[in-house]
């Protein structure tokens, strides 16, 4: 008898394949939060080169090595500058609250003045230090924000081989809009390890700003870890290479490591 | 002295022995090194010469013992072709033995920049013991709490604090004691700062007071501390993050580090009256602190720096040797706002004497401000930046635009000006004929 009526519903078409396929994919709610309960270990340390690419074709190399921990569900990072040589010892320092409420608290320690200077992460659509990648991207690594945008999963695709769902990303108001530099955003989730492997984003007035590729997903001590991440500026046609290294889970980062006095002493 | 001098090298070497015995790792994987070059040509205004043709390379180098404890060398040598600045061989008087730099001819000196030994001891102490720099304090561009070390006033404030800053021989210890980070400083190192003689461009003249037309001076040998312990400084500095606001309260007893000039009248051989001067380096203590938060796009941040019995030169003829005590108050409060590749920075610094006294060429309320504007374009390759300090009292200051940009990975180029204007007899004022054009390089491996 429930074989019958599911036979009748199909063919009045009250039970289309498309509302059956929007029925299987899960919210962009749960997308982001199975992407914030993805295990990222305790503690890390990574080498990160940067590697900047303008229009011409001119290439800037940057080296560093950045820890992170997390503190009960606070996470704390440090980026400290090992090349260019003349800026050497340039490092920042992150306090990221759980708190999506709470601003998040950075300072910049500056080896030419041997100074660490506070400074305001209330602008978090700003580019992290000449990158492509903005501090609220670096903050969130391959994790999508639960709080700023308003999601639609518009299907499956597959990116590197692996399925991924796919979702339409849109702030949920215009001051967080305005505040991330970005109107809507497109993002390929990884359906079996909830890590990000694509976005593209438009800015404030339409306009196709960035794609962000996220390659190299290998597991590190078996901790899902991506190693390359690489972000193409359609605006400016500036190109940025985050490359990943020397990656360490099981590294033992004293809590002392994330002060500001830390970073003068520096790793 | 000597056996105390026995005793800090026991205790010193066996923490290295302590912390060499973790190290597995092999010299070449343990050692890192570099270098950076600079150079700066500076052209004057006025006279169209060049003030300078500065060349410095600066190798670093690195040696990890173990995960928690280094060597840091880092040395310099620094060739001014012109001679201008600093002409000839520089005494050094001010400077302790162990301090000074080697000079080669009139032209160039080779200098033990910094030279110490880090260790985070079983992770609860972190000590850096040998040649260093200890930086305290929230300003930019005018120094309150920035005493620990002193400086080389070569080019008066125009060189890069980095540079200028003369690092000392001393012990940093640091620890925390609940969320209280505690640093405690010893710098045994009697080396002042290094002020340069009457012909040399950036000779302050404005903090020296002229004899009566006429009267002849007899500099004296300056009275300089010499006991390695007795004679030490010593700071403590409490420091904490609560509720989004970064704090400091910090306390130093130091010798000032310009010497107190005593005057008095004489008569010489021939019975002519003349002015005798009798340098003299004399203690003094500061009790300051900082704070900074955030609001918004915009940090506050403010310094405060208090200290007691410091000596002025005085113009009342009553004031014995010529020199009056008073209590200083010093403040800066700063704001720094951000927006997208924007950095506005405005701060305002107010210095009072407390007592009536009459203090040479200053008011007993004086006021300078700064502001620092700066813009950095093409993802950070080119930085545009002007500096502002402007003293309110007296209206003299200086301005420095200047542009830098990114050559590639390694090389980076400026362009500058530092242009000063203002009453020849006030501080920056005096410097107006030193206005220049800069053209500079730095580049590392």
């Amino acid at each position: 008898m429930k074989n019958y009526l599911i036979m009748g519903l199909l063919a009045i078409g009250l039970l289309s394949p498309t509302s059956s396929k929007a029925q299987t994919l899960p919210t962009g709610k749960s997308i982001a939060d199975k992407t914030y309960a993805k295990d990222e270990g305790i503690s890390v340390r990574r080498k990160l080169t940067m590697e900047l690419k303008d229009k011409r074709g001119k290439i800037r190399i940057r080296e560093t090595t950045s820890i992170r921990k997390y503190f009960g569900e606070e996470k704390r990072m440090a980026i400290y500058y090992l090349t260019p040589k003349s800026v050497k010892g340039t490092a920042f320092l992150t306090f990221d609250y759980p708190d999506a409420s709470l601003d998040d608290d950075q300072w910049l320690y500056m080896p030419a003045l041997r100074k660490t200077r506070r400074i305001s992460a209330a602008n978090r659509g700003d580019y992290f230090l000449g990158t492509d990648l903005t501090y609220e991207e670096i903050k969130l690594e391959t994790r999508i924000s639960r709080d700023d945008y308003t999601y639609k999963t518009i299907g499956t695709e597959r990116i590197d081989g692996q399925q991924c769902y796919v979702l339409e990303g849109t702030p949920i108001n215009d001051k967080i809009a305005k505040e991330l530099g970005y109107s809507k955003v497109k993002l390929w989730v990884d359906a079996s390890i909830w890590m990000l492997r694509k976005a593209d984003s438009w800015d404030v007035a339409g306009n196709h700003l960035k794609t962000t590729a996220i390659k190299e997903i290998k597991k590190v001590q078996g901790i899902w870890t991506y190693h390359l991440i690489a972000v193409k500026n359609h605006k400016t046609a500036h190109e940025t290479l985050f490359r990943i290294s020397d990656i360490d889970y099981q590294t033992s980062l004293n809590d002392d490591a994330f002060t500001k006095e830390a970073l003068v002493n520096g790793l | 002295m000597y056996l105390k001098i026995i005793l800090f090298n026991i205790l010193f070497f066996t923490l290295v022995g302590l912390q060499a015995q973790e190290n597995k790792k092999s010299f070449k994987q343990s050692l890192s090194s570099s270098l950076v070059v600079e150079t700066d040509v500076s052209i004057e205004f006025k006279s169209g010469g060049l003030q300078k043709t500065e060349w410095l390379l600066k190798p670093e180098f690195s040696y990890r013992l173990s995960k928690n404890s280094r060597f840091v060398f880092k040395g310099q040598m620094y060739t001014e072709l012109n001679d201008h600045l600093e002409a000839a061989v520089p005494k050094q008087e001010t400077v302790s033995k162990f301090s000074k730099r080697l000079f080669i001819g009139d032209r160039a000196n080779l200098e033990v920049r910094e030279f110490y030994f880090y260790t985070n001891f079983r992770k609860k102490l972190r000590l850096t013991i040998g040649k260093q720099q200890i930086v305290w304090g929230e300003t930019d561009g005018l120094k309150l709490l920035d005493v620990v070390n002193p400086q080389n006033f070569r080019e008066f404030i125009l060189d890069d604090f980095e540079d200028s800053r003369i690092p000392l021989w001393s012990v940093k210890a640091e620890f925390d004691l609940k969320n209280i980070g505690v640093q405690f400083v010893w710098v045994p190192d009697n080396t002042y700062h290094i002020t340069q003689d009457f012909e040399a461009p950036y000779f302050t003249k404005s903090l020296f007071q002229s004899p009566p037309e006429g009267m002849t001076i007899r500099f004296d040998k300056t009275i300089k501390p010499k006991r390695f312990i007795a004679d030490s400084d010593v700071g403590l500095k409490l420091s904490t993050f609560t509720k989004g606001w970064d704090l400091s309260l910090n306390y130093l007893y130091y010798y000032d580090d310009l010497p107190v000039f005593y005057s008095h009248l004489e008569l010489s051989e021939t019975n002519a009256p003349l002015v005798a001067i009798r340098p003299k380096f004399e203690r003094q203590h500061l009790i300051g602190g900082t704070f900074n938060t955030v609001l918004g796009s915009s940090t506050f941040r403010g310094e405060i720096a208090y200290i007691l019995d410091q000596n002025f030169s005085s113009i009342d003829s009553n004031a014995p040797l010529g020199v009056e005590t008073s209590n200083n108050f010093k403040s800066a409060l700063g704001i720094d706002y951000i927006k997208g590749e924007n950095v506005i920075s405005f701060q305002v610094f107010s210095d009072i004497i407390t007592e009536h006294i009459s203090a040479y060429n200053r008011d007993t309320f004086e006021t300078n401000t700064s502001l620092q504007l700066s813009r950095e374009f093409m993802n950070d390759n080119l930085k545009a930046e002007v500096l502002w300090v402007h003293n309110a009292n007296h209206g003299d200051g200086f301005v420095r635009p200047q542009l830098s940009y990114w050559m590639n990975t390694n090389t980076q180029l400026f362009l500058g000006s530092s242009i000063f204007y203002g009453n020849g007899n006030q501080l920056f004022g005096q410097f107006s004929d030193r206005s220049r054009i800069s053209l500079g390089m730095r580049w590392g491996i």
